[in-house]
């Protein structure tokens, strides 16, 4: 809560508590993780008395959930999703996969840590994790925005060129838009 | 099991017709058969037109970096008599060049290119001979035995470090209950 009678933080404690109450999460998956998000968004669990609910385009959503393993090709695509999303934008990683690479450990199509590419605010352990640690994650990162820790986005401003030379290593016939302009 | 008189006129037909193609009747409904590849189309055709082998199943390849080969796999499907028929035939593996099948069924073309990236077989006069699956790929096919997954994995992805503190879950409940591991399962523990 608010200590000081501080109106930037008290503005941003508003701002703050409205996003982390309508995560919209782009529905898009990349491997076998996006299994778990149905029965997650449906009646059993039910995510959306949490506020999460999907969104049909990146442009419209807040968080992007990589659900599983990434390949080198899907890496491309992922990228191009992510510098669409409007800030603030989260990311997921959801899986032992995006983690240190899980079962696909040795895989030569297949990226091994996903934070080296894109900032990651939290990740989900397990394969596959269950619906009950998805909405889990979910709840500690509506705790990190309420605390203002999610701050993935701004990172990724900050150290563009860093992200950029791990992403070239990986797409090496660059010809991307930028959207950084 | 049936008397196999379907499979063994399939194979009769075939090694009476070719002089380099020898084979077995497997089991009931499959046939197997070795030819050279300078015939393969000429064989492949012979079992679409005749033997009414019409239906294209698979076409896969096989490395075998022992014998400096590449094994190339057909594998047809007659709707009307019910039987599979393998037809394999070896090409060298230093220059792995082979006839082209596409005009015979248009669907092998698609395995066609998926072998081209994947192992690096050229078929002569393919359409399409270009990326097909694997974008911007610049080292050694990547089925090949002698492509190194984990070192290709190793040298372009990171690798995050494991925990100092991870011990085998083994040991630790061992340890807590005051047991040891039995001699059959310690070939499993990690050091």
């Amino acid at each position: 809560m608010i200590e000081k009678k501080d109106s930037l933080a008290i503005g941003e404690y508003i701002k703050n508590f409205a996003r982390k109450h309508s995560l919209f999460v782009l529905a898009y998956g990349t491997g076998c993780g996006a299994i778990e998000i149905p029965p997650t968004m449906t009646s059993r669990y039910d995510a959306e008395r949490f506020g999460i609910r999907g969104a049909a385009t990146p442009r419209q959503a807040d968080v992007l959930l990589i659900t599983g393993y990434l390949a080198t090709k899907t890496l491309k695509r992922v990228i191009r999703v992510y510098e669409q999303m409007q800030d603030p934008k989260y990311v997921i990683g959801f899986g032992s996969c995006t983690i240190n690479g899980g079962m696909y450990w040795d895989s030569y199509n297949t990226i091994n840590s996903l934070d080296k590419y894109i900032p990651v605010d939290v990740f989900i352990n397990g394969c596959m994790p269950r619906p009950e640690a998805v909405i889990s994650g979910f709840v500690k990162l509506q705790e990190y925005i309420q605390e203002g820790k999610a701050d993935g986005w701004r990172k990724y401003q900050n150290n563009i060129e860093e992200y950029r030379e791990n992403q070239k290593r990986i797409i090496k016939n660059w010809r991307m838009p930028d959207y950084n302009l | 099991m049936s008397e196999q008189i379907k499979e063994k006129e399939t194979l009769e037909a075939l090694t009476k017709t070719f002089e380099k193609v020898n084979g077995i009747v497997q089991r009931d409904k499959r046939v197997i058969v070795e030819t050279d590849a300078e015939i393969i189309p000429g064989v492949l055709l012979y079992a679409k037109e005749r033997l009414k082998f019409t239906h294209f199943s698979h076409m896969s390849c096989v490395d075998w970096i022992e014998n400096n080969q590449f094994e190339l796999v057909y594998i047809l499907w007659s709707p009307e008599d019910k039987i599979q028929l393998i037809i394999k035939c070896v090409i060298n593996r230093e220059k792995p060049i082979i006839q082209n099948i596409d005009n015979i069924w248009r669907q092998a073309n698609t395995y066609e290119r998926e072998i081209r990236e994947m192992f690096g077989v050229e078929f002569e006069g393919l359409i399409g001979a270009k990326e097909f699956i694997l974008e911007d790929w610049d080292d050694i096919p990547p089925m090949r035995k002698d492509f190194d997954t984990k070192e290709y994995s190793s040298k372009h992805f990171f690798d995050r470090p494991g925990r100092e503190d991870a011990k085998d879950v083994r040991t630790v409940i061992t340890e807590r209950s005051g047991e040891e591991i039995p001699d059959f399962a310690k070939k499993y523990s990690r050091d």
